[in-house]
């Protein structure tokens, strides 16, 4: 059964683009406007991964991954964040929120689905 | 009484003069921050449909190569294992330039947010200028004092509104060019 990846990013295209990139490496998408939508999609679905976005209105990445992290099935989860923010600052607040690991956009199809394979095959 | 009407028309200019240095200065500031955000937004865009035409043509020709070995396999030029691995070869050719493709076609995100960073910087503008032409800041003609007043009034309000836009316009895109960004996991 293909393992499941709940992406979360306010920009239609870019949401299109990672469902494209994930589902031909063989994937589930579930797809998420916002950080309060990728809450509700987390709460209603089993995931294997979440990737996220940062900047966003209503619930920015940050505060998705401090919420999903207080949830008892969020606690493992692998979570990465996709952004345009580039500063360390940002980067150590995402790890010490419970983020895997830090992915600048754009992204590439191969680089992103080698990470996605690396942490849950 | 004169040397007071010459100090209250120094305070006045000095006034005055404070007033408009603020409002030019930062919106100068505004302006040249929006210069750069369209120079960017301007390399952003034209990378990404240099990008984008690239591997369109190459998508384009490795198709082209596909169906020329289709032919020559139907004509029995091309023996079925090597149009098998010809196949091949052009599958993994036109998956490298989609993954390009897909890289080039994330310039929307990273230009919408620049756009929205622009339109934050003209709001404030627009915020500033509305300020000082607001009805209620007529200047008043009774005295010196008055007058003082109101543009200390005035400046206080231009100042206020001028922090809370710097403080709300932060840059979260900084890329220049449309190659795939760093990945490091923690």
């Amino acid at each position: 059964m293909a393992k499941t990846i709940l992406t979360v990013d306010d920009s239609g295209s870019l949401r299109q683009m990672l469902s494209f990139s994930l589902r031909d490496a063989g994937y589930a998408v579930i797809e998420a406007v916002d950080g309060l939508d990728g809450l509700a999609k987390a709460k209603q679905h089993t995931v294997d991964l979440v990737l996220t976005d940062q900047n966003m209105p209503g619930m920015d990445g940050l505060s998705l991954i401090k919420a999903l992290r207080a949830m008892q099935n969020y606690e493992t989860v692998p979570i990465l964040m996709l952004t345009t923010e580039t500063g360390s600052d940002i980067k150590a607040m995402g790890k010490a929120a419970g983020a895997n690991g830090w992915l600048v956009k754009p992204f590439d199809p191969a680089r992103l689905t080698e990470v996605v394979g690396k942490l849950i095959g | 009484m004169a040397t007071n009407t010459a100090t209250n028309s120094e305070q006045l200019n000095v006034q005055v003069m404070d007033l408009l240095a603020g409002v030019s200065t930062h919106g100068d500031q505004h302006l040249a921050e929006v210069e750069r955000d369209l120079v960017q937004m301007n390399t952003l865009l034209d990378e990404a449909i240099k990008k984008l035409c690239s591997s369109f043509m190459a998508i384009h020709t490795a198709v082209g190569k596909q169906q020329e070995a289709m032919g020559s396999m139907l004509s029995a030029d091309l023996s079925v294992t090597d149009y098998a691995a010809r196949l091949e070869a052009t599958q993994s050719e036109i998956k490298l330039h989609v993954g390009a493709a897909v890289t080039g076609l994330q310039f929307q995100d990273m230009t919408s947010q620049l756009m929205g960073r622009m339109a934050q910087h003209l709001t404030g503008l627009r915020d500033v200028f509305g300020e000082i032409d607001a009805s209620d800041t007529a200047l008043p003609e009774s005295s010196h004092e008055a007058l003082l007043e109101k543009l200390n009034l005035i400046s206080g309000r231009v100042s206020a509104r001028l922090s809370e836009h710097e403080d709300g316009v932060r840059k979260s895109v900084n890329q220049h060019h449309m190659e795939s960004g760093d990945i490091e996991l923690f």
